[in-house]
């Protein structure tokens, strides 16, 4: 009998509690500091007309064309504004803290916001590609941030520990 | 003997349990992300492969910086350009005074494929912002396979000025297809006036063709549009504002020559902008001085 009760309560144990992997936090916060410093940047360049927007400019790489573009607005909220909060949002659900309280509701909510940030980043490429057809390099950087953020998050929950 | 074999057996299924679990998370994550890596892909080789259908991309509105630079370009900088080496429109006689709004009119009929409309369309926007304000400007290029010049459009755009009507239209967009249909006397005025007695043998039957209030008329652009080949819109509206380079030379030489017609058919108003040098040198030119 004592061995039974020792053997659930491990399994039980096991499935409440499934620690990630250590590299998914220091990769995560980083990955999502650098996202919110570069949403900042892009931010205030929106706010100063884009005029010192730090970015190539060619047939194709055009930043100034894509920022200012109509679809650089959202139901009245610039692109580049959209990105604050959601950079925020991650930055605080991949805290050190975060990543040690393990509750199922943060581990979803971490899993379907950097899902939601994905889809939303492929319409911006689908935007940038076919309506602006121009490239800008700033937002691509957030667009390949929020998929390595993805790909971090979905590999750390598949990795947990048992 | 079953007793202590029976915790060991659940553990072996608890721990199975969690491996299928695990395998089924990293089938899900690598759809996701596949998923992910498809559509980009794909997107990118569409847009590539040219649309899928080899149509050039629709007009978009013009950015604000595009529009801001074009249309506050000093008038230091004009001054400098002169008339570029641009040509001029000719002179119009036997033909009723344009008119609209009981303003003089000045009439553009061109197509967004048109790679001289695509740069004719540049110092138009430009001169025209000297004597009002042109609002709701696309951007786009003229056709792939008709140089791709990077040029406005004035489908959809509206001009306010107290001094002239100005009246574009865009026949077709850059894939051919209708935009605007000019009425019945605007095609009269096109198959009477786009011909070489008024515009001359060269260009005659060609676009763009202007007529400012059928006092001049013109045909074709002012400057050859392979100046804009390859540039951004940016840089272009750029050079433009500054005077820069080939481009400021051809495009606000155009403009001020485009100006000074203009200043034909409001005389000389306003005085700011027609008695400027430049100006004032190319309406002696233009012969009705």
């Amino acid at each position: 009998m004592r061995a039974e009760r020792t053997a659930a309560a491990d399994a039980r144990a096991a499935s409440e509690h499934r620690a990630a992997p250590r590299w998914a936090m220091p990769i995560t916060l980083l990955l999502s500091l650098i996202g919110l410093g570069v949403s900042i940047y892009l931010t205030i360049e929106h706010y100063n007309g884009n005029s010192g927007l730090a970015c190539p400019e060619s047939s194709t790489v055009n930043c100034a064309k894509v920022t200012t573009s109509p679809e650089s607005v959202i139901a009245g909220i610039p692109v580049a504004v959209l990105g604050l909060p959601f950079f925020v949002a991650m930055v605080a659900a991949n805290l050190p803290q975060s990543w040690r309280l393990d509750v199922p509701w943060l581990r979803l909510a971490r899993v379907v916001a950097t899902c939601v940030g994905m889809v939303f980043v492929l319409y911006l490429v689908y935007v940038e590609l076919f309506k602006v057809s121009a490239i800008c390099l700033w937002c691509t950087s957030v667009h390949i941030i929020t998929f390595l953020l993805l790909v971090t998050i979905l590999l750390a929950e598949a990795f947990r520990e048992t | 003997m079953t007793g202590p074999r029976m915790p060991r057996a659940k553990a072996m299924r608890a721990e199975m349990k969690r491996r299928e679990a695990r395998r089924k998370q990293f089938m899900i994550s690598g759809a996701v992300i596949g998923v992910v890596i498809i559509v980009v892909v794909v997107l990118v080789v569409v847009k590539v492969a040219g649309g899928g259908n080899g149509k050039s991309a629709a007009a978009t509105a013009a950015s604000s910086s595009v529009v801001s630079q074009i249309t506050t370009v000093p008038a230091s900088t004009l001054e400098k350009a002169g008339d570029g080496g641009t040509t001029k429109p000719n002179k119009v006689t036997g033909q009723p005074p344009l008119t609209a709004n009981g303003k003089p009119e000045l009439f553009y009929f061109g197509a967004e494929w048109c790679p001289f409309c695509a740069a004719q369309r540049w110092p138009m926007a430009v001169a025209l912002s000297r004597f009002g304000t042109l609002s709701n400007l696309s951007q786009t290029h003229s056709a792939k396979n008709d140089g791709d010049i990077p040029t406005l459009s004035f489908h959809g755009s509206t001009y306010t000025s107290k001094y002239l009507t100005f009246t574009p239209i865009e026949s077709q967009d850059v894939n051919h297809n209708t935009l605007d249909t000019p009425t019945a006397e605007q095609q009269k005025l096109v198959n009477t006036l786009d011909t070489p007695q008024f515009v001359g043998g060269d260009s005659a039957g060609s676009i763009p063709f202007i007529t400012y209030g059928n006092q001049f008329a013109s045909s074709g652009s002012s400057f050859n549009p392979s100046v804009l080949s390859g540039k951004s819109h940016d840089e272009i509206a750029k050079d433009i504002h500054n005077g820069s380079g080939d481009i400021g030379k051809n495009v606000n030489g155009a403009a001020n020559v485009i100006t000074a017609t203009i200043c034909q058919m409001t005389k000389n108003q306003p005085s700011n902008v027609c008695t400027a040098p430049a100006v004032q040198k190319i309406e002696s030119s233009l012969g009705a001085g």
